[in-house]
């Protein structure tokens, strides 16, 4: 409980929101922990949002079992953690030879935004499948996104396609969703930035499924595609929520790869007050993930300390 | 819980009459981070002892339910979970001596928000693995 009071007042004097994904357990959740271990690991870190993967956490996806609901409720309520966003996926390649129509696209959101809503998330992400390397999505992201704009509304969830490596901010990717809100005017739909974007020096060890194939044939995306900092001035009025995606963090707090000494200063500057949740995706070694979480979270809030003391003082108690 | 190596120590066992073996099994961990509907697994190749026993070849067993590979690439609904494992079902006449054998394992991943040229993926284990009983 002393915890949680702590974690409280942190949260009282910060402009950020802290949040963790439950990615950054990955291959520990599974094998090595359960999902309370992960509840109490995302609240020792004194955030007070929690995102899930839906298909992941929930072991009967689609569908939660009452029991599993109970559970979910119970545990949100004695680690005093809020659902942030809710991952999910639209599998537009569902076989070989096929893809999902527009139809079945629109099933697919319309399905997990209501997952979502029961659980109490306030954002969903649905990672559409793409046609090329650049990760232009299917098509069909647009209608099945639209017809699901009522939905969204009725239910109080903002979808939000994922700004992502190799995809900078300045690209045709993210300027179609964009002219999307723009042309429907709806407050239903964003971008989540998610922060590898940043990246600046390269991987020696990608924790997203590395492959030799993908260590060979995509340098681009495993060198980092280094979006400078500056551009998140175009489009941060349409980001509420930032996946912090990062890899390696050593013991002296210094990333070998995401400048957050430049992001954090200039999301503080631009006067964002969302969530960060931690995507750690770095050496799946059993229980490392804990560790790298936490030094994240000491090294986000000390540099928003830092901009805090640099400009008189908390501007946001 | 389950073993952290994709292929798990349990389940590696010979199938059939004792003393007419006809196959073999193999248990493997789901490796993914998110569940994974069976239509995008094109494949699981298995290398024992240096043998290979390409997917096409082999059946799945997903809880009490078996897949041909045929049925897997058209199975859109059932899903693999995180922390759950299947079964790989090999043919193969008087199945494996006793012992400790080499196994390796290769699941053809198709990731749909992967670029084309990645899919599908090849997620890769090997390890030693103990067939008990004849």
């Amino acid at each position: 409980m002393t915890e949680i009071l702590t974690k409280r007042e942190c949260n009282a004097l910060s402009a950020f929101k802290y949040g963790v994904s439950l990615y950054s357990y990955t291959e520990d959740l599974g094998t090595v922990m359960s999902l309370e271990d992960a509840f109490d690991h995302v609240a020792g870190t004194g955030s007070t949002g929690i995102e899930i993967l839906g298909e992941t956490s929930i072991p009967t996806y689609p569908e939660p079992t009452s029991a599993w609901l109970d559970n979910w409720f119970a545990l949100l309520d004695r680690y005093q953690l809020e659902p942030t966003n809710m991952a999910a996926w639209v599998d537009t390649r569902i076989t070989i030879g096929r893809n999902m129509s527009a139809q079945e696209g629109t099933a697919q959101i319309a399905q997990d935004l209501r997952l979502a809503h029961r659980l109490g998330f306030k954002f969903l992400r649905p990672k559409f499948g793409v046609i090329d390397g650049d990760l232009t999505p299917d098509p069909i992201w647009e209608p099945a996104v639209e017809r699901n704009l009522d939905l969204a509304q009725q239910l109080d969830i903002v979808i939000l396609p994922e700004i992502h490596s190799p995809t900078p901010i300045r690209h045709p990717v993210t300027d179609a969703y964009i002219a999307f809100i723009e042309r429907t005017g709806t407050k239903n739909f964003g971008l989540m930035i998610d922060t590898g974007i940043f990246q600046d020096r390269p991987l020696n060890k990608w924790g997203g499924g590395e492959t030799d194939e993908i260590r060979k044939g995509a340098l681009s995306f495993l060198n980092g595609i280094k979006v400078p900092v500056e551009h998140l001035v175009d489009v941060i009025k349409y980001v509420p929520f930032i996946q912090a995606k990062f890899h390696h963090i050593d013991e002296t707090l210094h990333d070998h790869h995401i400048p957050w000494d430049r992001i954090v200063p200039m999301l503080k500057k631009l006067g964002y007050a969302g969530y960060l949740s931690s995507e750690y995706e770095g050496a799946r070694d059993p229980w490392v993930s804990i560790e790298q979480v936490r030094r994240q979270h000491a090294l986000i809030r000390k540099l928003e300390a830092e901009y805090d003391a640099a400009h008189g003082g908390n501007l946001h108690a | 819980m389950l073993e952290r190596s994709h292929i798990q120590s349990t389940g590696f066992h010979n199938i059939g009459p004792v003393g007419a073996r006809t196959g073999f099994e193999v248990r493997i961990r789901q490796p993914n981070y998110r569940s994974s509907r069976l239509s995008l697994i094109e494949g699981v190749d298995l290398v024992i002892d240096g043998v290979e026993y390409p997917a096409e070849q082999s059946r799945i067993r997903v809880g009490d339910r078996e897949y041909t590979h045929a049925e897997m690439a058209e199975e859109t609904v059932a899903r693999l979970y995180v922390g759950t494992f299947f079964t790989v079902i090999v043919p193969k006449e008087g199945g494996l001596a006793p012992g400790v054998h080499h196994v390796a394992s290769s699941i053809r991943f198709r990731h749909p928000y992967f670029p084309p040229q990645f899919q599908p993926v090849f997620v890769r284990d090997a390890r030693h693995a103990t067939i008990i009983l004849p």
